[in-house]
């Protein structure tokens, strides 16, 4: 309780001193620790802060650029649209085009083959009312018939134009004669051959030998075979003739 | 007790208080070596510990003085940690806290009357400093004068008065009740440790930053 001057004394020179170490040995490197610190965390912070800053940046410029891809993009797709949309329409005149032109050839292709069929069919109609004609003549027919027709063949050859027979007097110079085949439909008579015969030696101008046959196919007349040369005067000639001259006509 | 452990050297009385007081300094000497041996921008441990402590009365300072912070730092932390240890030795058994001495507290109070006076003239000069006896005025200098001395005076004897006065209780206490009765007036030896060493070091924290910052407002102004 009581003052004493040398403990007041000594306590302030113990504090002074306190104070004095505790500044160079505590206060002064803490603060210094913590200062320190505290600037590499603000540095840390403004670094952060700038990598921040140029993150945005960033951010910002990709998503300015993605807007540009975005706009770039739909213009892209505006134009593929419409070269599309030109190329459709080209394709689709093609195609157009093609249906038409195929329409045209099925349709031409049909018609010919509908033409096709009928000339078919006409000229079957026609061989038909040929073989019809055949088996109605050929009930009818009789040696008369034939008599008439071996008449007119004799008429025909009396008839023949002048440059057929200077052709056939021209195998007058060869050393064989052609063959000389005659087809009837009936028996010809002697009289009729002689008479026949003679025609062709006045046409030929020299002897003939004649090969003499039957063949009912012929329904009635003849049939002269000189070499390639043939002269029919026979109803089934006539009915074929009859029927490709109505086809060639149609 | 007093006279049996005091010592003469030369002209000076070395008291048991002195005695306590550099042992409290060794003491805190001693630990401000060993925190702040290997200090690392990562803390660790003990000097998490450390640095707390101080980040805690930097921060209490600059609340007060924002400006002259870093200046008072070193007295104010000083003061504040000295006056807990130097609180708290007092429930050591058969050591006394050296602030239940009139002569130690007294000598504190000096150093925080010495050191208003020491930084407001570093702040603002002389001239400046004594300007604020004469503000709002003349008239005023006697009761500044007057304050000044009491506020010392209180500040020695208030700490003075309840360290001793809790020490002599827990001493009757333990005299009259018995050997646990005095735990509860431990306890409050603890609290009032901190609490004494607190008022103490922030009444000296704002009569300092007063001294300095009253002259600056007025300089300005």
């Amino acid at each position: 309780m009581e003052f004493n001057v040398s403990t007041f004394a000594l306590e302030i020179l113990n504090f002074l001193v306190l104070i004095w170490v505790l500044q160079r040995l505590f206060y002064k490197p803490l603060l210094a620790i913590i200062n320190a610190r505290k600037q590499l965390i603000t540095e840390s912070l403004a670094k952060a802060k700038n990598h921040e800053q140029a993150a945005e940046q960033q951010l910002a410029l990709y998503e300015n650029r993605q807007q540009q891809w975005e706009h770039e993009k739909q213009q892209a797709m505006s134009v593929l649209q419409q070269q599309i949309e030109v190329e459709r329409k080209l394709q689709f005149a093609q195609l157009k085009t093609d249906l038409e032109q195929e329409r045209h050839r099925s349709q031409a292709s049909l018609s010919l083959q509908q033409k096709e069929f009928q000339q078919r069919a006409e000229k079957q109609a026609l061989e038909n009312g040929a073989k019809f004609s055949a088996l109605l003549l050929r009930q009818t027919v009789s040696s008369d018939l034939e008599q008439r027709l071996f008449i007119l063949l004799l008429d025909k050859i009396t008839t023949l134009p002048e440059l057929l027979k200077q052709r056939l007097m021209i195998s007058e110079a060869q050393p064989a004669l052609p063959e000389i085949k005659v087809t009837s439909a009936y028996v010809i008579s002697t009289e009729m051959r002689q008479h026949l015969e003679e025609k062709l030696t006045s046409l030929m101008n020299q002897p003939v030998q004649v090969q003499y046959d039957q063949d009912t196919d012929l329904i009635a007349g003849i049939r002269l075979d000189i070499g390639d040369w043939v002269l029919n005067a026979n109803l089934k000639h006539e009915l074929s003739g009859f029927a490709e001259l109505a086809y060639v006509s149609k | 007790m007093e006279n049996h452990l005091s010592f003469v050297l030369g002209p000076l009385v070395i008291s048991p208080s002195i005695f306590t007081t550099w042992g409290i300094m060794g003491v805190i000497i001693l630990f401000a070596w060993l925190s702040t041996r290997q200090l690392e921008i990562s803390p660790k441990g003990l000097q998490t510990t450390v640095e707390a402590i101080v980040t805690v009365i930097d921060e209490a300072i600059n609340e007060v003085a924002p400006e002259q912070g870093r200046q008072l730092l070193p007295f104010i932390a000083t003061l504040w940690l000295f006056l807990i240890v130097a609180n708290l030795v007092g429930l050591i058994p058969e050591l006394h806290a050296p602030t239940s001495d009139l002569s130690v507290t007294s000598a504190l109070a000096v150093l925080v009357f010495v050191s208003v006076h020491w930084f407001g003239i570093k702040t603002l000069g002389i001239k400046h400093y004594l300007q604020h006896y004469l503000t709002p005025s003349p008239i005023l200098l006697p009761f500044h004068i007057i304050s000044e001395f009491t506020r010392t005076l209180a500040l020695a004897v208030r700490l003075f008065g309840n360290m001793m006065s809790l020490e002599m209780a827990a001493m009757l206490i333990l005299l009259v009740a018995g050997f646990l009765a005095p735990i509860p007036i431990l306890m409050l030896h603890i609290i009032e440790a901190l609490v004494q060493a607190y008022i103490f070091g922030m009444l000296a924290l704002i009569y300092l930053a007063g001294a300095m910052q009253s002259q600056q407002l007025n300089t300005k102004e």
